[in-house]
């Protein structure tokens, strides 16, 4: 048997983030003695209409979140118990909420820091109205073999390890969270477990006090005896001692007092619980009230390892009575496991799991990214730049300082073009249409292929084969291209001639042959053929596609990055453009009708439709 | 609970129309003479200067200076201000007019479970102690306010008169709202004169402690308890407090000077029980502290570092019970680390440690822990099989 929770119990969780994860610890015990789910709905408006997933062993749950207490009620009407998880300045209200619903006999709080007089004041509302208003600050309630309400008892293991997947002949009533677990333990090692265990919680006024329970527990024919852990501060002890002396009572009460150590702390210190302050002229001092428990014929240790010993005392003393008979000892393998989740079967090395990708380059699942393995902050720290990130997630090396300089002019001279050209065009009709940077940009980007930007990544894929396969041919790998490929991708310009020579690719031949003492065979063998070609046609010069593909492959970067060197230089210019606009707030614009052949057919009927 | 200084609890009594001396609070006695030529009073008046801080025992100390003129007021504050008192130091004082007066009463309110109970005595002042039985008590339950009839007729019941009675029901009254409304948990004055010439009544010193959970619902508090411990924090104290206020979970911290035995204790109420064990086995305390409610392993690191560098400790006690969800494994690390770095700044030379927490990852947590062992640390760790408080036992017989 138990008190005040059972297996008909039905709670109602109101609170966010804590009161899921003590759901899932609930549905663990609900596992552990195969009893259906004991929550049956969250009340929490920021999450209304969310679910959540409760796991009962290896069923899945979903349970509703309900925005008001009324609705989940109204959905769920078997529901007769309210847990409170809501932060201190709502809990309050929530708590009175529910003790004025028709269904919710029982609402325990597990909020700390609660004012006193809210306290006070749902205590009072709770006696009134002849229902139980446990907390706050209480960890929870256990009944063991029946239900759990809260995370107390701890985790699936400590669950098993106190014997709570059925009743003992020991009643637990605590002030605090911790305590409550160390007891219930404490009765399973030392007798044959628990009934119940109450957290009341340690604020100065709990709702509830331990003659309340007390009674309840003396009502109950399976507790033989109860264990009260209490504390410096109140009178909630002295009234358990007075309750316990009054007449000849059926259960033993063992109990544990903390707080003599008061007598010789500096006065007025605080201890851990608000309400462990010793009252005026030494009431509610511990010593006050291991004296009255004593008096009261209860069995009162020195200290808390004391314990042990009068549990064990009272159980065989209880067992040679034959009040109660030796339990016959639960294979711990007949109890069922609690599913263990991939993760942590994995941990174990118990199951493989084969990888759904693959990664050689990063990692964040330490303190920090790590780029090809060296931490991303270090690097900023020793000093390298943007171009040894790209050079270290493209090509899986840090480059030396030649070559990065290199990577840094690459990327600064094609970072833009002007508004002209398709890729920063389409960024800025983008702009202009209103839509958001990312698709702004990648609208642009979609620009980039063949006949804009996208010549770089194959003009370092055929130079290098060029030197490779005619390397003192030209002729010949000029033939060869174009019996296979067509032009040479890289030689060529629109605009740009001998006469008219480009800058850009002027000013990075220049540097790499001038200012570096790099070996750049490819882009060697590229100004030799544009020799030949430019002898034929003055504009079959070398443009800045090839240039940049070159040098890249003489850096040593794979063939499939050439391209990105482009895509991530423009992408810069077109963010450029995308913010320029909207910061000149430009309208939508549509072609003029000037610009545009209207080459279509004269206006004409429709004909009827056959 | 919370204890506020008498600038602080004045302020409150003014807002509630309980009468109060003029009084200011400075921390420069400059100030205190610039503020003389705007005020008539702290001209005129005969003044009381006291330090404004949490430190018990003032009069006896000379922080209490009555009887003063301004010119010796300013002397007065300005000796005082600065003072060290042990680890504290004397930053504010309140100046105060000093009532002639005829006689000097008692009042007070205190909160218990049902409601408040308020206390009358017309034998108030320093005495009030030796005349206990002449107090006379008016129960107000949850959500009532006695009616003016029924506070006179208390006063009357303590021994008051005519219009005095009238009057003191009148404060008393007073100060039953500003206990409501302003969430205190008690309030004493004591005294509360009368100057009987013009009915003048003001209170002359105050107690009060106020519900600092429930700030939340009081923008105008613009103060900050003080030490309940009959000496202002120490540093030490003061930095495990802006870290308890700043994380999930708690960490808690009280120097016990003299102490040879220090506690890195979990859970509001088995570090009690430590605490207990030590006194109990004839042992002295060199702290109380807890960390409860899974808190960050930073949070219990600093303050393992803060215990390690106790002076004169011998043993380090690392007890808990069972945890309920907060983490073993991930506090022990935190405490590890604690340990580490304070073993690497010369501390915990020949002092031994002694563990035993169960909970969340108990096995892994304990298993680190004891790793320490290797690394020259003299620590002794067990599980949950040894009962509490028994590794006091053994501490205090190594």
């Amino acid at each position: 048997m138990s008190i005040i929770a059972n297996k008909d119990t039905r709670v109602v969780i109101i609170g966010g983030v804590a009161g899921v994860n003590a759901a899932k610890r609930m549905a663990q015990f609900d596992f552990l003695i195969n009893r259906p789910l004991s929550v049956q709905a969250f009340v929490y408006p920021p999450e209304k209409g969310q679910q959540k997933e409760i796991y009962r062993g290896g069923e899945l749950n979903n349970i509703s979140v309900y925005a008001t207490l009324q609705e989940a009620l109204e959905e769920n009407p078997q529901i007769n118990t309210a847990l409170i998880y809501l932060g201190a300045s709502r809990a309050a209200q929530s708590a009175r909420e529910c003790l004025e619903s028709k269904n919710i006999q029982l609402v325990s709080m597990i909020t700390e820091g609660v004012p006193e007089k809210d306290a006070k004041k749902l205590r009072a509302m709770a006696i009134k109205s002849g229902k139980m208003f446990n907390g706050p600050s209480s960890i929870g309630i256990m009944s063991a073999g029946e239900c759990r309400l809260g995370v107390i008892g701890g985790e699936y293991k400590n669950l098993k390890l106190c014997n709570l997947y059925r009743a003992g002949s020991f009643g637990v009533l605590t002030k605090s969270g911790g305590l409550s677990n160390e007891t219930m333990w404490l009765c399973a090692q030392n007798g044959n477990g628990i009934t119940s265990a109450v957290a009341i919680g340690g604020d100065s006024y709990p709702g509830t006090d331990f003659v309340t329970y007390l009674e309840m527990f003396e009502n109950d024919p399976e507790t033989k005896a109860v264990v009260m852990v209490g504390e410096v501060g109140g009178t909630l002890e002295e009234e358990a001692a007075e309750w316990f002396g009054a007449k000849k009572r059926r259960i033993r009460l063992i109990a544990a007092i903390g707080g003599t150590c008061q007598e010789v702390l500096p006065q007025g210190m605080k201890f851990g619980h608000a309400g462990a302050k010793e009252g005026k002229k030494g009431l509610g001092s511990a010593r006050s009230k291991i004296n009255s428990l004593r008096e009261a014929g209860a069995l009162v240790p020195d200290t808390f390892g004391g314990l042990s010993k009068a549990i064990k005392q009272v159980y065989q003393e209880l067992l040679a009575e034959g009040s109660i008979k030796p339990e016959a000892e639960i294979d711990d393998a007949l109890l069922p496991e609690l599913p263990l989740k991939v993760q942590e079967i994995m941990k174990q090395g118990d199951v493989i799991v084969e990888p759904l990708i693959r990664t050689t380059i990063s990692d964040d699942r330490g303190e920090e990214p790590r780029y090809v393995g060296y931490a991303a902050s270090e690097l900023c720290e020793k000093g390298y730049g943007i171009e040894d990130v790209l050079a270290l997630l493209w090509n899986k090396k840090l480059p030396s300082r030649e070559e990065s300089e290199i990577i840094k002019r690459i990327v600064m001279i094609s970072a833009d073009h002007g508004p002209a050209v398709s890729g920063a065009f389409g960024a800025i009709l983008g702009a202009c249409a209103g839509i958001d940077m990312p698709q702004a940009v990648s609208a642009g980007m979609t620009m980039i292929g063949p006949r804009f930007g996208g010549a770089v990544t194959n003009a370092g894929k055929y130079f290098a084969y060029g030197v490779k396969e005619f390397p003192n041919d030209i002729p010949g790998f000029l033939s060869w291209m174009k019996q296979n490929v067509g032009p040479v991708p890289g030689i060529g310009h629109r605009v740009k001639s001998l006469k008219n020579p480009d800058k850009r690719v002027k000013y990075l031949v220049d540097y790499v042959k001038n200012h570096t003492s790099l070996h750049m065979p490819i882009l060697d063998y590229a100004l030799e053929v544009e020799k030949v070609t430019t002898s034929k046609k003055d504009n079959l010069i070398l443009n800045v596609d090839g240039t940049i593909g070159c040098i890249l492959v003489d850096l040593d970067f794979p063939e499939q990055s050439l391209n990105g060197f482009f895509v991530l230089a423009r992408t810069i210019g077109m963010i450029g453009h995308w913010i320029d606009q909207n910061t000149q707030n430009a309208r939508l614009i549509r072609l003029y009708d000037y610009l545009i052949n209207y080459a279509v057919k004269d206006e004409r009927e429709v004909p009827e439709k056959k | 609970m919370a204890k506020i200084l008498e600038g602080p609890a004045m302020k409150l009594f003014n807002k509630w129309g309980i009468p109060v001396p003029n009084y200011v609070v400075i921390m420069d006695p400059e100030r205190l003479m610039q503020l003389g030529e705007a005020n008539k009073w702290l001209r005129d008046s005969k003044l009381v200067v006291k330090a404004h801080e949490a430190i018990g025992g003032r009069y006896k100390l000379g922080l209490v200076k009555i009887g003063l003129n301004l010119e010796e007021a300013y002397e007065a504050a300005k000796e005082m201000i600065g003072r060290e008192i042990g680890t504290a130091v004397v930053r504010q004082v309140i100046v105060a007019e000093m009532l002639e007066h005829d006689a000097e009463y008692y009042v007070s309110i205190a909160g218990n479970r049902d409601g408040a109970e308020l206390l009358l005595s017309n034998k108030g002042g320093v005495d009030i102690e030796d005349n206990w039985d002449t107090v006379k008590r008016l129960f107000i339950p949850l959500d009532e306010t006695p009616s003016l009839e029924k506070l006179t007729e208390t006063a009357a019941d303590a021994g008051f008169t005519g219009e005095v009675a009238e009057r003191v029901a009148k404060i008393a009254s007073r100060l039953i709202l500003c206990f409501d409304n302003e969430d205190a948990q008690s309030i004493e004055i004591n005294p509360l004169v009368i100057r009987k010439s013009d009915m003048r009544f003001a209170a002359l010193d105050a107690v009060m402690n106020v519900d600092w959970d429930a700030r939340f619902r009081h923008a105008d508090w613009d103060f900050k308890p003080v030490s309940e411990i009959g000496r202002p924090f120490t540093e030490a104290e003061q930095q495990i407090m802006e870290i308890d206020a700043r994380i999930k979970g708690s960490v808690k911290f009280v120097e016990v000077p003299g102490g040879e035995i220090a506690l890195l204790t979990a859970g509001g109420g088995a570090s009690v029980f430590y605490s207990d064990a030590v006194v109990a086995r004839g042992g002295t305390i060199a702290n109380y502290a807890e960390y409860s409610g899974d808190p960050a392993d930073w949070a219990v690191e600093a303050l393992t570092e803060t215990i390690c560098q106790l002076p004169n400790i011998k043993h380090i006690i690392v007890g808990g019970a069972i945890a309920n969800f907060t983490d073993v494994k991930a506090t022990f690390s935190g405490i590890i680390n604690g340990f580490r770095a304070s073993k690497a700044k010369g501390y915990l030379d020949g002092v031994k440690i002694w563990v035993r927490r169960g909970g969340p990852n108990e096995n892994q947590g304990l298993a680190a822990i004891k790793k320490l062992e290797d690394e020259g640390f003299d620590i002794h760790v067990y599980d949950r099989t040894m009962p509490m408080t028994d590794i006091v036992d053994l501490a205090l017989k190594a």
